[in-house]
C-alpha cells in the first residue's frame, strides 16, 4: 500500500517536470539531437569534430559564453523554485554527512608500520576537495528521498563515499609514479618523498583497504559495480599509452580514456549508492548517467585548466599533459584549426619547443572554448538526468554542483 | 597457467631466458615420495605433476581472457624496450616464463588440492554441483587463479626501482623510468583482473579474505624491501618471532587466506575453514624456511653464492649468538668492504642456526600435517601431505 502511494506521489512529482516547457527544454531537444546525431555519426563514421562543430553553430549564443563568466541561471532558478528550499552550498550540504571523513578513512588503513601508514595517509590530510565523496553522499540522499522520502544516509552509502575517495587516491599515487610527477595539491608527491618502490606499495595498500571496506558492505552487486571502476582505471591508463593516427579515432579514444580514468569512478559510485538506497533500476541508471556526465565534464574542464590556470592555483604544474605527451581536448580541437599540430601530437610533443608551441596554438585557437562547450553539453545532460528524481535539497545541490564543475578555476 | 602462459609471449623479446634460481627448483633434489623407498629420491616436480593430475585441467577461462587482451600484448611489446637494462621487471618476466616450463604454480595448485580434499559440503553451496570438474567447483578454480594473479601482481610491483638510487650500469634513466611505468601498469592490470574475478565469485566474505590477504602481502613486501635496502646495516636486529610475523605476511597470508576462502566457497563450516587456513599458513612457512636453508645444506654450493642476511638460519644464528658477536662475525667476514659470503656461510653453518631452522621447518610441516588430519583421506590429501614431506625432508 505504502509503496503504491509513493509511486503515485513520485509519478505526480515527475510529470509536471517532464512537461514543463522550462528553459531546459531547448537543451533537452538539443541533447536528444546530439544523441541522435552521435548515433548517426557512429554509424556513418562521421567526424566527431563535425558533430561538435555543427552543434556549436546551432547554439551560437552558448558558444560565445566565456568560461569564467559563464553562468546558466536558467538551471539554477528552476531548481530553486522547484524545491522551494533556500540556496545552500552543495559542499556544505554534502559535508554534513562527511564529518570525520578523513579520520574514518585513516581508520580503514590498519597498518602497523609507521612509515607505511604515513605514506598511505599522506593525501588524506583533509586538504583535498573531496569532490567525489560529496557527490556520492548527495546522490545517496537524493536517491533515498526519491525512493521513500527517507531523510537518512545509510552507513553503507557513506562507506561508498570513503571507498570512492580511497580508490581515487590509490590511483593518484600510482599515476604520479607513472608520470614521474613531483607535486600535487601543493605538496610533494609520495614518490618524490619516499621513492617509487614504496609509493607503488602504498597505492596497492590503499586499494586493498578500499576493497576490504567494500566487501564489508556485504552486497555483491555493489562489489561488482565498484570493481568495474578498478578495471576501467587500469584500462584508461593503458589507453593513455597509445595514440591514434586517425583524427576521428583520436577524439573517440580521448573520450573513452576520459571516461575510464575519471568518469567511471564517479558514475559507478553514484550507481552503487543508488543501488543501496533504492531498488528501482531506473534510478540506478539516472545516478549512473549523472555521474558519468559530470565526471566527463569535470575532466574536460581539468584539461582546459591545464592551459588556462596558473600552477599556483592548481597545486600542480600546468601544461602537464603536454609535457607527458598527451593530447587532450583543447589540443585536439586546436589541431582542427592548425593541422601542423598533427605531427606534434604524433611525436607526443617530444621535440624541443613542442610543448610551448602547442600551448601557443591552443591559446590562439578556440580549442579551450570548444572543450568548455563540450563540457557544458555533458553538464546539461547530467542536469537533465538528475532532474528526473523527485525534488530535494540534495538533488538541487547536485544540479548546482554540475555548474560548479564548469566554473571552477582550480 | 594464466600468467606464465601469458608472459610466455615475452621470452622472444627478452633474449636469453636463461635459468634463474627460483625458490622451488632448489628443493628438487631432496624430495622423497612417502610410501616409496626413501632411498629413491623423487623430484619436487614429480610431486607437483602428480598433484596437477589430481586436480584435472589446469587452465581456466580467466587466463584465456588475460591472454587475449590487448593490454597484455601491449605490455609484451613494451617490455622489449627494456632489454639491455637492469630493470627488475625483466627478471620477473623471465622467472615467470622459466617457472612455466617447470609447470609450477604452487599457490593455485594448493588451493585446488585443498578444495578437492575437502569435497562438497553438506550445506547447499553457492557454487552449483554441476559446475564441478574433478571434484573441484569452478568458483574454486577461479579462486586459485585469483591467488596466482595477486601473487604475480606483487611480484611485478616489488620490482619497481627507485629512480634516484640508479647506478649508471642500470641503463639510461629514461629506460628505467619506462620500466617502472610498465611494471606498475602490468601489476595494476593483474590486480584489476583479480578484483574482477573476485567480484564474479559473488561472495563478499571471500572478497574480504582475499583483499586482506593482499593487504598483508603488501605489508610483507614492504618489510622485505626496507630490510634489503639497508645495505650498510647488513642485518636487521629482529628476533625469530618478528621474523615469523613478517614472513607470515609476505609468504603465508595469501595462501592461508586463499585456502580458507576455498572452503568458504564450498560453504564448509568455520572449523574446516580454520584447518584449511592452518595448512596454508604452515605449509607456506615451512616452504619459505626450506628455501632459506638451501644455501646452507646444498652439497655443491659455489662460493660466490650470496644469501639473504634476513633468512631464517641467519636470524636464528644471530639469536643464539647475540647481536654483538654476530656483528663481530660479519666484520670478520668483510674483505675490502665486501662481504665474503663463503666465509660467513661457514661461520653460520658451524653454529646452531641451521639445525634450528631445520627444526622450525619441520615444526611448521608437522602443524600443516596436523591440520590435514581433519580432512578425509583422499588422493588430494595425500598430495598435500607429499608437498609438506617435500619441503621438510633434508638429506
Amino acid at each position: 500500500m505504502a509503496s503504491c502511494w509513493w509511486r503515485w506521489r513520485r509519478g505526480c512529482s515527475w510529470r509536471p517536470a517532464a512537461r514543463s516547457p522550462g528553459p531546459g527544454s531547448l537543451g533537452r531537444a538539443g541533447l536528444s539531437g546530439l544523441r541522435a546525431a552521435a548515433a548517426a555519426a557512429s554509424r556513418a563514421q562521421m567526424s566527431y569534430f563535425n558533430l561538435v562543430k555543427s552543434l556549436t553553430s546551432a547554439f551560437p549564443n552558448m558558444y560565445s559564453i566565456s568560461r569564467f563568466h559563464h553562468v546558466t541561471p536558467a538551471v539554477c532558478c528552476c531548481s530553486r523554485t522547484r524545491s522551494g528550499e533556500k540556496y545552500t552550498d552543495p559542499f556544505n550540504l554534502g559535508w554534513r554527512d562527511l564529518k570525520g571523513l578523513y579520520e574514518d578513512i585513516r581508520k580503514e588503513l590498519f597498518i602497523s608500520t609507521t612509515e607505511l601508514k604515513d605514506m598511505c595517509e599522506y593525501y588524506f590530510d583533509g586538504k583535498g576537495k573531496a569532490f567525489r565523496p560529496i557527490i556520492v553522499v548527495l546522490m545517496a540522499r537524493a536517491c533515498n528521498i526519491h525512493h521513500n522520502n527517507s531523510r537518512n544516509v545509510q552507513a553503507s552509502q557513506r562507506a561508498i563515499a570513503l571507498i570512492a575517495e580511497m580508490i581515487h587516491t590509490a590511483s593518484l599515487v600510482h599515476d604520479d609514479v607513472i608520470d614521474d610527477a613531483s607535486s600535487r595539491r601543493g605538496k610533494h608527491t609520495v614518490n618524490k618523498i619516499w621513492g617509487e618502490k614504496k609509493a607503488v606499495l602504498a597505492g596497492d595498500l590503499i586499494l586493498s583497504a578500499a576493497s576490504i571496506a567494500l566487501a564489508r558492505i556485504g552486497n555483491t552487486t555493489v562489489v561488482s559495480i565498484l570493481t568495474q571502476v578498478i578495471e576501467d582505471l587500469v584500462r584508461g591508463e593503458f589507453l593513455q599509452l597509445g595514440s591514434k593516427e586517425n583524427e576521428n579515432e583520436r577524439f573517440a579514444h580521448y573520450l573513452e580514456k576520459t571516461f575510464k580514468k575519471t568518469a567511471s569512478l564517479i558514475a559507478n559510485s553514484c550507481k552503487a549508492v543508488s543501488v543501496l538506497g533504492c531498488p528501482d533500476p531506473v534510478v540506478h541508471e539516472i545516478a549512473y548517467q549523472y555521474g558519468k556526465n559530470v565526471g566527463l565534464a569535470f575532466q574536460l574542464i581539468d584539461d582546459v585548466l591545464d592551459f588556462t590556470s596558473c600552477s599556483d592555483r592548481m597545486g600542480k604544474p600546468t601544461s602537464a599533459d603536454l609535457k607527458l605527451g598527451l593530447a587532450t581536448g583543447p589540443v585536439l580541437f586546436a589541431c582542427q584549426q592548425f593541422p601542423e599540430m598533427n605531427a606534434m601530437i604524433m611525436r607526443r610533443f617530444s621535440s624541443p619547443g613542442d610543448v610551448d608551441r602547442a600551448r601557443q596554438y591552443v591559446l590562439q585557437s578556440d580549442g579551450v572554448q570548444q572543450t568548455t562547450y563540450l563540457a557544458q553539453r555533458y553538464c546539461r545532460e547530467a542536469v537533465r538526468e538528475i532532474s528526473k528524481l523527485r525534488p530535494s535539497p540534495e538533488r538541487d545541490a547536485l544540479i548546482q554542483l554540475s555548474e560548479i564543475v564548469l566554473t571552477r578555476d582550480k | 597457467m594464466s600468467l606464465r602462459q601469458l608472459l610466455l609471449r615475452l621470452p622472444c623479446y627478452l633474449g636469453a631466458s636463461g635459468p634463474r634460481r627460483g625458490p622451488l627448483d632448489t628443493i628438487s633434489s631432496v624430495v622423497s615420495w612417502r610410501g616409496q623407498s626413501s632411498r629413491s629420491p623423487a623430484h619436487w616436480n614429480q610431486v607437483v605433476s602428480e598433484a596437477e593430475k589430481i586436480v584435472g585441467y589446469p587452465t581456466s577461462f580467466m587466463s584465456l581472457r588475460c591472454l587475449l587482451s590487448d593490454e597484455l600484448s601491449n605490455i609484451a611489446m613494451q617490455v622489449r624496450k627494456l632489454v639491455g637494462t637492469q630493470h627488475p621487471l625483466l627478471t620477473t618476466a623471465r622467472g615467470l616464463v622459466h617457472d612455466s616450463q617447470n609447470n609450477l604454480q604452487l599457490r593455485g595448485l594448493v588451493v585446488l588440492l585443498i578444495s578437492k580434499a575437502a569435497g562438497p559440503s553438506s550445506v547447499n553451496a553457492s557454487c552449483q554441483s554441476y559446475d564441478m570438474v574433478s571434484g573441484i567447483y569452478s568458483c574454486q578454480r577461479s579462486l586459485a587463479e585469483i591467488t596466482e594473479l595477486i601473487h604475480t601482481a606483487l611480484l611485478v610491483h616489488r620490482g619497481i626501482v627507485n629512480l634516484d638510487e640508479l647506478q649508471s650500469s642500470d641503463g639510461p634513466l629514461k629506460d628505467m623510468q619506462f620500466g617502472n611505468k610498465i611494471a606498475i601498469l602490468s601489476g595494476d592490470f593483474l590486480l584489476a583482473n583479480a578484483c574482477n574475478g573476485l567480484a564474479l565469485l559473488q561472495n563478499t566474505k571471500v572478497v574480504e579474505l582475499l583483499a586482506s590477504a593482499l593487504m598483508d602481502l603488501v605489508q610483507g613486501v614492504y618489510h622485505e624491501n626496507s630490510t634489503s635496502a639497508k645495505e650498510n646495516h647488513i642485518t636487521d636486529d629482529i628476533g625469530i618471532l618478528t621474523w615469523k610475523k613478517q614472513t607470515f605476511l609476505s609468504h603465508g597470508a595469501l595462501l592461508a587466506k586463499s585456502c580458507q576462502a576455498a572452503m568458504e566457497l564450498a560453504k564448509h563450516d568455520a572449523e574446516v575453514q580454520d584447518m584449511a587456513f592452518q595448512y596454508g599458513k604452515h605449509m607456506a612457512m615451512s616452504h619459505k624456511i626450506n628455501s632459506d636453508l638451501q644455501p646452507f645444506i646444498k652439497e655443491k654450493t659455489s662460493d660466490s653464492l650470496t644469501f639473504n642476511l634476513n633468512s631464517a638460519p641467519v636470524v636464528l644464528h644471530q639469536e643464539f649468538l647475540g647481536r654483538d658477536l654476530w656483528i663481530k662475525q660479519i666484520r670478520e667476514a668483510q674483505r675490502k668492504g665486501r662481504l665474503d659470503y663463503a666465509k660467513l656461510r661457514e661461520t653460520i653453518s658451524a653454529g646452531k642456526g641451521v639445525t634450528s631452522a631445520i627444526d622450525l621447518c619441520r615444526y611448521h610441516g608437522n602443524k600443516a600435517l596436523e591440520a590435514l588430519e581433519s580432512f578425509p583421506p583422499s588422493e588430494a590429501r595425500t598430495a598435500l601431505e607429499n608437498i609438506v614431506f617435500a619441503v621438510t625432508r633434508f638429506s
